[in-house]
């Protein structure tokens, strides 16, 4: 049977949740080092799909070099502002017109684990024009199966943006895994539960030790620590010091600095954490940090804490370059220049030491300040201590 | 017991703390912070962008408050400020309110607020017996237990 796929990112959200983390569809966004896309194809191929289409609102994603990510096999489509369901509409006409005999449509949107096997047999033994899935509790995956020969049901539900049936029809209740991924939270559950294998997604990396897995030339320096369950995606690199944690995803092309504790949190691609940093139950990336517990999302723009590297690797290359030219001239004019911290002295000693703030009044003190009409400085100088 | 009587100064940070915000805010509040064993607290509630350079000014004016004796304390922190504070280790060296008015309150409440959580208050007294020099000062100006430890 020639069964192909629309794979659809876009197109609004029926609850009005925003489903794109720092402007990127959350499709788009890695999980485990695959893109949620990608995943998704690859289980429709599983279930004997033989084309798929991906239609989006966006161009072609240049995010994280996604481009060059996404399997070459499958045609992306970019639809124009406002003309999303109409381009969904003609793909699926020329599906029809190239001999398919069924087209799932598929909205990404939510995570499903549907048997694709059961909802075409379903279809077929129900002999209804359009097959809606949904959940144990009856709520639309946004998954259909659709009869390439039924154009003005096809018409009619991506018209109605996949909320209204032409014809009454029953639903498939897929019972598998469901991720609805509306939030950053939703991202961050659907990597834990990858993680505890509560779902079918499997890290894209060698299983190193028991729970902790590592992609190619991902760089873990050996005075790091990483604790299991942990996925380290490829190209990243964990600095010394570091403390990655409680199920932590660090995707590819990451950088987690010196002494940088990583908990319970997924480190986003491309993105550079700073040095000596805590960062907990968070989605880390895009410059943002989302964090899940306090359930608000903060822009950082301080590069220091939260960077983006360039994705182009020839920028890349030229900005450690010059990272490392600039290096030697900055510690020689430090050296120079920099004021000079003055040694701690020996404790012992300084137990025996009257403490500075005791040596002068701050009234007579040269550097007090000026004195204000609401905080007199005179006045507790005059019984600094009760003892006194 | 009588309380300390010196002034608390309520400072209310900017919206926005990165590098200019920051040195201006810093310029804004050294008279106090120069002033003898100054209690201050900062609104963090109208926060909403805070960087590295933010974090410094607070740990820079902690730290000349410390010198001086003094305390500085942290109120109604905006989520952005708290996000931020945790991600930088921070927040664990202020003593944070959920109001200015708590954090004012807290200078003048004999124990800390810490100290309280730790010491339930049949064994506040069993604590002052144990080292009554730290706890029990004079009647306007006591010795802070944990500044003393």
């Amino acid at each position: 049977m020639d069964v192909r796929a629309l794979l659809l990112v876009g197109g609004g959200t029926k609850s009005g949740h925003e489903d794109n983390i720092g402007g990127i569809p959350i499709a788009y966004l890695d999980v485990l080092g695959l893109p949620i896309v990608e995943r998704v194809l690859q289980r429709l191929r599983r279930f004997g799909v033989c084309a798929a289409t991906l239609i989006s609102e966006r161009a072609r994603p240049e995010w994280f070099g996604l481009h060059a990510r996404l399997n070459a096999d499958m045609p992306y489509v970019h639809a124009q502002e406002g003309a999303f369901w109409q381009t969904a509409e003609n793909t699926f006409n020329q599906y029809a017109e190239g001999g398919a005999e069924l087209v799932i449509a598929v909205r990404i949107g939510p995570y499903a684990e549907v048997d694709y096997e059961e909802l075409i047999q379903h279809h077929l033994d129900h002999r209804c024009p359009v097959t809606m899935a949904v959940d144990s509790e009856g709520a639309s995956l946004d998954i259909f199966v659709l009869n390439a020969s039924r154009r003005n049901d096809a018409a009619s539900l991506f018209r109605n943006e996949l909320q209204k049936l032409r014809t009454e029809c029953k639903s498939f209740c897929a019972p598998g895994y469901v991720n609805r991924l509306n939030t950053a939270a939703d991202l961050r559950c659907l990597a834990l539960d990858a993680l505890l294998h509560k779902n079918s997604i499997s890290p894209v990396g060698r299983e190193i030790k028991p729970g902790i897995w590592v992609a190619k030339s991902a760089r873990i320096h050996r005075k790091a620590r990483v604790v299991a369950p942990a996925f380290i995606g490829a190209y990243s690199n964990v600095r010394a010091a570091a403390l990655i944690t409680r199920s932590t995803v660090i995707e590819h092309h990451a950088e987690v600095d010196c002494g940088t504790v990583v908990e319970d949190s997924t480190v986003l691609p491309y993105t550079y954490v700073g040095a000596g940093l805590d960062v907990m139950h968070s989605v880390v990336g895009l410059r943002r940090l989302s964090h899940l517990v306090r359930n608000v999302e903060v822009e950082i723009s301080d590069r220091k804490l939260v960077g983006m590297p360039a994705v182009n690797v020839v920028s890349r290359l030229a900005g450690s370059t010059a990272a490392l030219f600039a290096f030697l001239p900055k510690q020689i004019y430090r050296g120079f220049f920099a004021p000079h911290h003055e040694c701690s002295a020996d404790i012992t000693e300084s137990l025996g030491q009257q403490a500075a703030a005791l040596k002068i009044p701050a009234t007579e003190a040269p550097d007090s300040g000026p004195e204000t009409p609401e905080f007199p400085s005179n006045l507790a100088v005059v019984r600094r201590y009760g003892e006194q | 017991m009588e309380s300390s009587k010196r002034p608390v100064v309520v400072k209310r940070m900017p919206e926005k703390m990165n590098l200019k915000q920051a040195r201006d805010f810093f310029k804004e509040v050294q008279p106090f912070l120069n002033s003898d064993r100054p209690q201050i607290v900062f609104d963090m509630s109208r926060v909403r962008h805070i960087d590295a350079a933010g974090v410094d000014v607070l740990l820079a004016c902690m730290r000349t408050i410390v010198r001086r004796d003094g305390d500085l304390k942290l109120a109604a922190l905006s989520p952005q400020a708290a996000v931020v504070l945790e991600l930088t280790r921070t927040g664990r060296l202020f003593e944070i309110y959920d109001t200015s008015g708590a954090a004012v309150k807290s200078f003048s409440s004999f124990l800390p607020n810490a100290i309280k959580h730790f010491y339930p208050h049949p064994a506040h007294e069993a604590l002052s017996m144990v080292s009554p020099e730290v706890f029990v000062g004079d009647d306007e100006d006591q010795e802070r237990p944990d500044r003393a430890a």
